[in-house]
């Protein structure tokens, strides 16, 4: 049986040592130091800065590098040196958006200008309104596209939430060689199945659409529903998605899967279907030209195979998404609010060298930027054959926001977030639930989220 | 020659009891602040109407708790985080004995294989998820190539893990499993060291064979420990959404989909701060309730 030790017994007596270090000034030495460590930022003296000001932004690693690379390497030091503010760019991935924007506000404090890339009607309370940049913008360069101003006016509060520069068309990319192969151009969601389900028969190669939770899926499932004449709200906001319209894009849907996709689509995050169509894995994607921008600056095999159409027409219209709206916000608690302002109106001054940068990626919200726009796009360097890019020309006449055919606003946003749609289109197509079942099961959702933000005065 | 140390009076670092107090003082404030501060906000804003964007707080009562029971997604989301953390540990406390076993035996190269063992638990998560999503690509599948390879795939046979229902479970137990191996695998091992020799030199003497010596030895003077290893798994599972958002994000429609990954899809993607909270504090009581079983059975489980 083992003896117990009285507690006081057990301890180890403390003794100062004179040619050791003692526990005590062991403890010392070690709060010492980390004191020192925790107060050094406020005692040390900090590099002074060259510039007076400082203007901080927050953005997205572009799909096209070039962009960065002008961005962050010419226009920001030469608009800096020009306005005597030191600009500090900082990237982040598409995932680390929301997060990164949430987290700034928890704190009060963070970048100057947020660079979204999609409305974010959530942060109104604690965004400027962005009127003053508009009006300034559109003196100088006229009206912006009504896609622009859809996805960042609340027409509830008056107030603009957000500022988009510029916006990203969402073509139909698809492999040239094995359309012609069976036939058919995919200019109809119809044309989409029968092709895509002859080209799997005969090549084993599927259509790619994304019925996954990510964006370019949200997207995709969008151009589908809106092009039969459904949609998640009407023009006031109210929900409606459970219609007859919504019921035969869910059932078309089910029927492409079957016919001519596999599960993949199911897996997909938002570069996936960049992989399989450079991988010559997929015979049809909707996605914007980073496909085909990849394949050339990378010289991939096959690019020249990847051609562009225009938005797939339903039976009520041909319609599609921008696949990405840029909407950049400044903070209420942004430290250099007017410098944020000046940026945005001199970075539209300026856009098209961005355009031109980006590699036709970013098509301008303030039309008149650019007005080459169809001369450039007719004839591309790169692209083989030269007027690949031609065919979006009349982009503005096939691409709508996400709301349509009302704003974007909070409920939309989570919404489309949370990827109800995706959902519920993915559920039908794969057999998981009927769509009726699905649709009903989507629309309690919409109902639910948009009853919380009309709670909360936004919608 | 060095000069003798001046001598200092006591102080309060002299003294045991405040010495004790001021060692743990760092630990308490830790949890205080990263544990209780934010589950005190969470509480907060679960019956609030908080969102990303607002900072004027309304109180709402239970209406968030409301919504998310009557969401068809938050009932298939407790389902699959059940099924996601009993499958998991399952495997893991198996798979974690077997591996404390054969390593609590001398061989060369031990060091090796507890060093290998161990790095999934070192490595950060997210980087290790990352890993296995171009592991489980549809196109990219280095599974799939090498059983195509081998000529374990037939013709037209090509598994998407991550993109059917039930293969996507799978893949993320799988990824789970090995992420968590590690720990259970010491802890199960620190258990078997401190079994005294001489338990086992007496089964040997009356020889008792290698299962006899499992179920009646190994096993039952493991278990308070193997019980713990066990409880911080199903913590670390059940709370965990990192292998989700970075392999599935919730898909295959939701199949995948569990009650942590649907706090942060709601509350930091959605904007939706009070809802997400209100999703993640049903955790809470879950949790307590597996805390307070294990912690009870493993104490009854000591042999003294």
């Amino acid at each position: 049986m083992a003896t117990k030790m009285p507690a006081r017994e057990r301890r180890t007596p403390i003794q100062d040592s004179s040619d050791g270090v003692s526990r005590r000034r062991f403890i010392e030495a070690a709060g010492a130091i980390g004191a020192a460590a925790a107060l050094s930022p406020f005692i040390m003296p900090r590099r002074a800065s060259a510039a007076a000001k400082t203007l901080k932004i927050l953005q997205w690693n572009h799909f096209v590098p070039g962009y960065d690379k002008w961005f962050d390497g010419t226009y920001v030091k030469e608009w800096g040196a020009k306005n005597d503010t030191e600009v500090i760019v900082d990237h982040v991935g598409i995932p680390a958006l929301a997060t990164r924007a949430a987290a700034e506000v928890s704190a009060q404090q963070g970048h100057d200008l947020f660079m979204f890339l999609s409305p974010p009607p959530a942060y109104e309370e604690q965004v400027i309104d962005h009127r003053e940049i508009y009006d300034e913008c559109i003196r100088k360069h006229g009206k912006p596209v009504d896609l622009a101003v859809r996805s960042t006016f609340n027409p509830k509060t008056k107030k603009y939430f957000a500022f988009s520069d510029s916006y990203v068309p969402d073509p139909v990319n698809y492999r040239k060689d094995l359309w012609d192969d069976v036939g058919m151009t995919p200019s109809t969601w119809d044309d989409i199945r029968v092709g895509g389900r002859k080209i799997k028969e005969k090549h084993n190669i599927p259509v790619g659409v994304g019925l996954s939770a990510e964006l370019d899926t949200a997207m995709a499932v969008r151009a589908l529903l809106f092009s039969f004449g459904g949609s998640e709200q009407d023009e006031q906001g109210n929900i409606v998605l459970n219609s007859k319209n919504t019921l035969e894009a869910v059932k078309f849907a089910r029927a492409l899967y079957q016919e001519a996709m596999t599960p993949q689509v199911m897996a997909w995050d938002a570069s996936s279907n960049n992989r399989a169509m450079l991988a010559g894995q997929v015979s049809l994607a909707l996605n914007a030209i980073s496909i085909t921008r990849e394949g050339e600056n990378k010289n991939i095999p096959g690019t020249d195979n990847i051609w562009l159409a225009k938005a797939a027409a339903g039976p009520v219209r041909r319609i599609g998404l921008e696949h990405v709206m840029d909407c950049y916000v400044i903070w209420k608690f942004a430290a250099n609010i007017e410098g944020a302002k000046k940026f945005l109106i001199d970075y539209i001054d300026n856009f098209h060298t961005g355009f031109m940068a980006s590699e036709f990626y970013n098509f301008p919200c303030f039309a008149a930027t650019v007005p080459d726009l169809q001369q450039q796009i007719a004839k591309d360097s790169k692209a083989r054959p030269a007027d690949k890019y031609k065919v979006l020309g009349d982009v503005l006449d096939w691409a709508t926001n996400v709301g349509y055919p009302g704003y974007a606003n909070a409920a939309i946003d989570e919404i489309f977030n949370t990827w109800v749609i995706n959902t519920m289109f993915a559920k039908a197509a794969s057999g998981a639930d009927t769509p009726e079942n699905a649709i009903k099961e989507a629309e309690a959702q919409c109902k639910r989220i948009v009853q919380k933000w009309r709670a909360k005065g936004l919608v | 020659m060095r000069a003798p140390a001046a001598r200092h009076g006591p102080t309060l670092l002299d003294d045991e009891r405040w010495l004790g107090r001021l060692l743990l003082a760092p630990a308490i404030l830790y949890i205080v602040l990263l544990v209780g501060f934010p589950f005190a906000i969470g509480l907060y804003y679960s019956v609030s109407d908080a969102t990303v964007g607002t900072r004027t707080l309304h109180f709402v009562g239970l209406d968030n708790f409301r919504l998310a029971l009557e969401n068809a997604t938050f009932w298939q989301s407790l389902r699959n985080a059940v099924v996601f953390t009993l499958v998991s540990q399952a495997f893991v406390v198996v798979l974690g004995k077997i591996l404390a076993m054969a390593l609590y035996r001398d061989f060369r190269g031990k060091w090796l294989v507890r060093f290998l063992i161990l790095l999934p638990w070192v490595a950060p998560i997210s980087l290790g998820s990352i890993g296995w999503l171009w592991i489980f690509d549809p196109v990219y599948s280095i599974i799939n190539w090498m059983a195509r390879g081998l000529g374990l795939l037939a013709p037209n046979a090509w598994p998407i893990w991550l993109g059917q229902p039930d293969l996507a479970m799978a893949s993320v137990i799988m990824v789970n499993v090995w992420r968590l191996l590690p720990l259970a695998t010491v802890i199960i091992l620190g258990g078997l060291c401190s079994i005294p020799q001489d338990i086992h030199d007496a089964a040997a003497m009356d020889g008792a064979g290698f299962w006899r010596h499992l179920f009646l030895i190994n096993i039952p003077l493991v278990m308070p420990i193997m019980l713990v290893a066990l409880l911080f798994g199903i913590v670390f599972t059940f709370t965990d959404m990192i292998v989700i958002y970075v392999l599935t994000r919730g898909g295959p429609y939701d199949t995948t989909q569990v009650i942590a990954s649907l706090a942060f899809f709601t509350g930091i993607q959605g904007g939706d701060l009070a809802g997400g909270a209100a999703i993640a504090l049903f955790l809470f009581p879950v949790l307590v309730a597996v805390a307070i079983l294990f912690l009870t059975l493993a104490r009854r489980a000591e042999v003294t």
